[in-house]
């Protein structure tokens, strides 16, 4: 949440060193930075050099066998293209929700306004665990949702609870408030100046979003998608509760590689392949991130 | 655990919880506590809170017990890894008495003499544990369950239940869409009821597989022929071949009126039965050709606990009339020792669940060969693509 400041146009740079507290700043940052270096960074390193260096007794040596199995077992590979597929999904629905709902948040300033942004925050105050069971009671077989179109006389409904569409329904549910939270923030620097003055100018609602909102919160949509992805790339509980036994997202499938199969080796290959592919993702959001810095400056 | 804003709250209870863990363990030792680890699920350790502990008062009065959950299998392998490692060492392993765990779980466990030997250890009552659910030497089948198949009675009338494994297969057939079973590897119901298909397709003789006679060729040979059974089932099952993620899902299912019929555990079901989650007239049968497999809970006890002694006596307890017969009426489960060994009453009462034989299947690397290679041949279906 605090990169959420950087995501705005203008920031003030280097007020710290100008003031000379450059030690106490960098003080202050060793302790994150470490535990950084000793949760994260030393984890990844160790995770791959276990897979790739062969510990056979033989002395050291290469080898990226677990790989050669990942990528040329179908099963392994169904269940990377699941995940990129839901991904991918989620990361459209949670666009075509959000931005409406966050264009919504920033110009209306009515107090149904504020009604809708405290509902729209509401689900990240809801366990995973307890959504995945409310769901299964909703939108499940015979679920809530079943017993008012029965009482209607109408059909029931095609229920997702076991498909992949289970899952996606849950990780965009859970996913729309740091999204909406994000793109507000995002929106926090189109100026009501510029918008009032395309709209003096003649421009329509469309042209107002397309010529000078959505130039301006590119950046924002950036983060919005590699913070989704990075999410719902590794997410557990709602794939593991809400889908299908196979494919297997990859969380779930991890887990149990590790767990059930005992296969730490290959377990720890399918996280390296996950962190690889979800670091591209981390990528774009550093870059857009430095690119904000340099503006500011 | 999606979004980053949890994951982040979640390193930071996990970086808060091993520290406090920390904090006790140092002081830990010195307690004076007798640990008993469980990995069971709540109704399993509140019955050894509430039962077993208060009871063991009459046996040893001075003895102070804690009952740890180690959350899952999972944990209960690291404990074990502990003790393990602390072995031939001054270290407490800080772990007394394991609730349910094998030693194979653990490798080399056995050969490094991590484990009592219960047939050598003299304990109490030990002649009283029924012959049939002994597995080692090194752990004690203390309570047991079956897998039966339950059903909606008011769909379903008694003498229409499927009494064997064809009978079952018909029904599943003429009613497409009614029958489901969870992932083998996410709870025992579904677990037992892929092992009771690999049974069919290998003559119906549990014999024909032992914990030790494991290999990758063995399993190739013996394997297939299940998949192509439950792959034969698939169309018919729940949405031509869904399969829930765990035991309470498949009771969920079969709540619902979205299922017919699904197998479940015994201990379980009766309890859904008495907590209404499932109406009173929920029909349980048992297959007669070959009974679904059930399976014991085996307690194991390091041979380098702080507090052996009281361990070996708090088996000796567990195994007792007293005890077991509230396994029965108390958990719902089936007893350790044999049925000659508990209440007469109940012995009575019970006549008719009373199971001739449960038959077992080994775990160890059947385990986790059956599981996997059910995900890879049974799960992604032929019709679903």
């Amino acid at each position: 949440m605090t990169d959420l400041s950087s995501t705005g146009p203008v920031r003030t740079g280097g007020t710290a060193r100008r003031n000379g507290r450059g030690l106490t700043g960098l003080l202050l940052v060793s302790v994150p930075v470490a535990l950084l270096g000793w949760l994260i960074i030393y984890p990844i390193f160790n995770a791959i050099g276990r897979t790739i260096l062969r510990t056979d007794g033989t002395g050291p040596g290469f080898s990226l066998d677990t790989y050669v199995r990942f990528f040329s077992d179908g099963y392994s590979l169904a269940n990377l293209w699941l995940t990129l597929w839901v991904t991918a999904v989620c990361a459209a629905l949670l666009l075509a929700i959000c931005l409406p709902l966050s264009l919504y948040l920033r110009f209306a300033k009515s107090r149904v306004a504020a009604v809708v942004q405290g509902l729209s925050l509401f689900p990240m105050f809801v366990p995973s665990v307890i959504l995945a069971y409310a769901l299964i009671r909703t939108i499940g077989p015979n679920g809530g949702v079943d017993l008012v179109l029965n009482a209607l006389g109408l059909p029931k409904i095609n229920s997702p609870y076991l498909t992949p569409w289970g899952p996606i329904i849950g990780l965009v549910w859970d996913n729309i408030p740091l999204t909406t939270l994000m793109l507000v923030a995002g929106l926090g620097a189109v100026s009501d100046n510029a918008v009032e003055a395309a709209r003096d100018a003649g421009a329509r609602p469309w042209a107002v979003l397309r010529h000078i909102i959505l130039p301006q919160i590119g950046n924002a949509v950036l983060v919005v998608l590699s913070f989704t992805v990075l999410s719902i790339f590794s997410a557990f509980t709602l794939p593991y509760v809400l889908g299908p036994a196979s494919p297997e997202m990859m969380g779930p499938f991890m887990q149990r590689t590790f767990g059930q199969v005992m296969d730490t080796r290959m377990a720890v290959t399918q996280a390296v392949i996950t962190f690889a592919i979800c670091a591209v993702f981390g990528a774009f959001y550093v870059r857009s991130i430095a690119r904000n810095r340099k503006n500011g400056r | 655990m999606s979004s980053p804003l949890s994951r982040r709250a979640f390193l930071g209870t996990a970086a808060a919880s091993t520290a406090a863990l920390a904090l006790p363990r140092i002081t830990l030792a010195a307690d004076g506590f007798v640990n008993v680890y469980t990995g069971s699920d709540s109704n399993i350790s509140d019955f050894w809170t509430n039962v077993i502990l208060p009871g063991f008062k009459s046996v040893n009065a001075d003895a102070r017990v804690r009952v740890v959950d180690a959350g899952d299998g999972a944990g209960l392998r690291a404990m074990a890894d502990r003790a393990m490692a602390a072995l031939g060492t001054d270290s407490d392993p800080q772990v007394d008495l394991f609730e349910a765990y094998t030693p194979d779980q653990t490798e080399g466990s056995i050969d490094a003499g991590l484990w009592v030997n219960f047939a050598t250890a003299g304990i109490d009552n030990m002649e009283k544990v029924n012959p049939a659910a002994k597995q080692t030497d090194f752990d004690l089948p203390y309570r047991g369950s079956q897998v039966l198949l339950a059903y909606d009675a008011s769909k379903v009338s008694a003498e229409d239940a499927p009494k064997t494994w064809d009978e079952m297969t018909a029904w599943i057939h003429a009613n497409p869409g009614q029958f489901i079973y969870n992932r083998p590897d996410k709870g025992g119901s579904g677990g037992n009821f892929v092992r009771r298909a690999i049974h069919e397709a290998n003559g119906r003789d549990p014999q024909k597989f032992t914990l030790d006679n494991y290999s990758d060729a063995y399993a190739e040979e013996t394997l297939p022929g299940a998949w192509d059974i439950l792959n034969g089932l698939a169309p018919s099952l729940y949405e031509g071949g869904s399969y829930s993620s765990g035991n309470t899902q498949s009771i969920q299912l079969l709540a619902q009126g979205v299922v017919t019929m699904t197998p479940v555990w015994s201990d379980q079901v009766l309890q859904s039965i008495t907590m209404g989650v499932l109406p009173e007239n929920t029909g349980l049968v048992q297959l007669q050709d070959l009974a679904l497999c059930g399976g014991f809970s085996r307690i194991t006890i390091p041979t380098n606990a702080a507090n052996l002694e009281v361990a070996k006596q708090l088996a000796a307890y567990v195994l007792s009339e007293e005890v077991q017969s509230k396994i029965i009426t108390e958990l719902g489960g089936f007893p350790g020792v044999t049925w000659d060994s508990v209440d007469a009453a109940l012995r009575e009462k019970y006549a008719d669940v009373i199971p001739a034989s449960i038959p077992t299947f080994p775990g160890g690397d059947w385990d986790a060969a059956i599981n996997d290679r059910w995900y890879r041949n049974v799960a992604p279906g032929i019709a679903r693509g």
